[in-house]
């Protein structure tokens, strides 16, 4: 007992049972909303708009807008996730159960991590479900679509860690997502093809970074893209360092968890 | 000479704020020890505690437990401290079983060890009806429990208790009191924080006061109830004579 060398493995495994344990605790709040409110969507914008609709490019506009609903609730759901646990670690101190126990910061980095991942994937199969009873679902790319799918919701829930370190009231924790996350979400190509958009919307809508991610996953459901999928790979990387790098100096400096 | 359980050179903390909460604090505790840390609110000792620990980080000095350095090999001396602290600093809504497998998980104890040393210690501190109830609703003593049992799960060398009797009720302070002796008789090293005095006095075998971040007295039990005085009587004198009181 209480050896422990490298990794710590049964550590950094209870952690995320740990997580994974709480959100079934609050699954009406952490999955039960996410499904109906995709539901929703894709019965409005799939079903009832989408019968008005041609399609765009030779895609049905359900399989058309599915990518996005789906790929929206994955990313905020890694980011919800993230961006809670931390802060009522913080706000409740039950973070220091971690911080007087043998993790590394990484560890405590990935424990978050995965668990926001295994949350995000667990959304996605259920909005897959649900996609499957509309005929909203097409996957032209298996591993493209589950590199997609991890990816982004890796990169949410390092932003989610970012924020939940960050926040100090729970009005601060709801700005980012609601000022940022999801204007960004909806208008980055989510219902709609760069084709209807005017210049300089198409503009603004290229410099949106979740319109790769969409486009991305996208082209890994249906094989239609409208951008460079280089660029949006050259992206998720660059994200997913830079954030993982500034979410590891945070916690080795101890900002806002040690004293 | 002794081993030494706990050893602190020149610890000094200083908050972002400037605030400086421990300003050169050299203590030792030997193993096997019952020290009392004492002081009035503000003074350092939580800091120190937080210092030891890891909660807080060491602006500068030393802190080893059991000869590992806390900052150096942080993993393996964490292993070897167990903290009940003041606050109840765990997640509210979660199972007492469940909140002490993980925190048994988080120390690297395998399922079957968990199992049994959970058990044992809910056993021992007469919890175990309570074991698939929600920490919120316990009563205050049985939160101090908890709090505990959470801390001796991993079976360290070293138990710290901050404040561990704070709104418990007479009977449950005297029980606490019995595991305690019982504890340090079989060799636990146990660092005890107090406002009650009489209960440090039970209990410890030597004794160190800190006021705004010094340590001001530091001795056994005999020597701050010598003359037939008690240690209140002796911590009231310190105060008047000024030795770093407000």
């Amino acid at each position: 007992m209480n050896k422990i060398s490298g990794l710590n493995k049964i550590g950094l495994y209870t952690l995320v049972r740990r997580e994974i344990e709480r959100i079934l605790r609050i699954s009406i709040q952490t999955f039960a909303a996410p499904l109906i409110s995709a539901t929703l969507f894709i019965f409005i914008f799939g079903y009832v708009l989408g019968s008005r609709i041609d399609e765009i490019a030779g895609v049905p506009y359900m399989q058309f807008v599915f990518p996005g609903i789906l790929l929206m609730n994955i990313l905020s759901s890694a980011f919800e996730h993230t961006a809670s646990a931390v802060f009522f670690g913080r706000w409740i101190k039950s973070i220091e159960e971690m911080l007087v126990a043998p993790f590394s910061y990484i560890e405590m980095i990935l424990g978050y991590v995965l668990s926001a991942v295994i949350r995000a994937l667990l959304i996605g199969i259920g909005i897959l479900i649900i996609g499957l009873f509309f005929g909203a679902v097409a996957i032209s790319n298996a591993p493209l679509f589950l590199l997609y799918a991890v990816s982004v919701a890796i990169i949410f829930a390092l932003v989610g860690i970012l924020v939940g370190l960050w926040a100090k009231s729970f009005e601060q924790l709801g700005l980012l997502n609601v000022f940022v996350i999801m204007p960004l979400s909806f208008l980055g190509g989510m219902f709609y093809s760069l084709e209807f958009l005017n210049e300089t919307v198409r503009a603004i809508t290229i410099a949106n970074p979740i319109f790769y991610f969409i486009d991305g996953m996208r082209y890994a459901t249906v094989g239609y893209s409208e951008s460079n999928l280089m660029i949006g790979a050259i992206l998720i990387i660059g994200l997913i360092l830079t954030l993982g790098i500034l979410v590891m100096h945070l916690f080795k400096i101890g900002w806002r968890i040690r004293a | 000479m002794a081993e030494k359980a706990l050893e602190i050179k020149d610890l000094r903390k200083v908050y972002d704020t400037g605030t400086v909460a421990v300003d050169g604090v050299s203590l030792s505790v030997d193993k096997g020890e019952f020290f009392g840390f004492l002081g009035p609110n503000g003074a350092g000792k939580t800091t120190t505690i937080h210092c030891i620990t890891g909660v807080a980080r060491i602006t500068s000095g030393t802190i080893t437990v059991s000869g590992i350095d806390v900052v150096d090999d942080y993993r393996k001396a964490r292993t070897k401290v167990g903290i009940a602290p003041q606050e109840f600093n765990i997640d509210i809504f979660g199972k007492v079983g469940k909140l002490l497998d993980y925190v048994g998980g988080y120390y690297g104890m395998t399922k079957p060890e968990r199992e049994k040393r959970i058990d044992e210690l809910l056993l021992q501190f007469d919890m175990m009806k309570y074991k698939d109830t929600a920490f919120q609703h316990l009563s205050g003593g049985y939160k101090r429990r908890v709090m505990l049992v959470r801390a001796l799960v991993h079976n360290p060398d070293i138990l710290i208790l901050d404040e561990p009797t704070a709104g418990v009720d007479v009977e449950l302070r005297r029980d606490l009191w019995k595991y305690l002796q019982k504890l340090n008789k079989a060799g636990r090293t146990i660092i005890l924080t107090s406002h009650y005095l009489e209960e440090v006095e039970l209990l410890c075998d030597r004794i160190a006061i800190i006021n705004k971040g010094k340590i001001v007295e530091e001795g056994s039990k005999d020597y701050f109830t010598r003359d037939g005085k008690s240690l209140e009587d002796h911590y009231l004198e310190i105060a008047k004579n000024g030795k770093g009181y407000e």
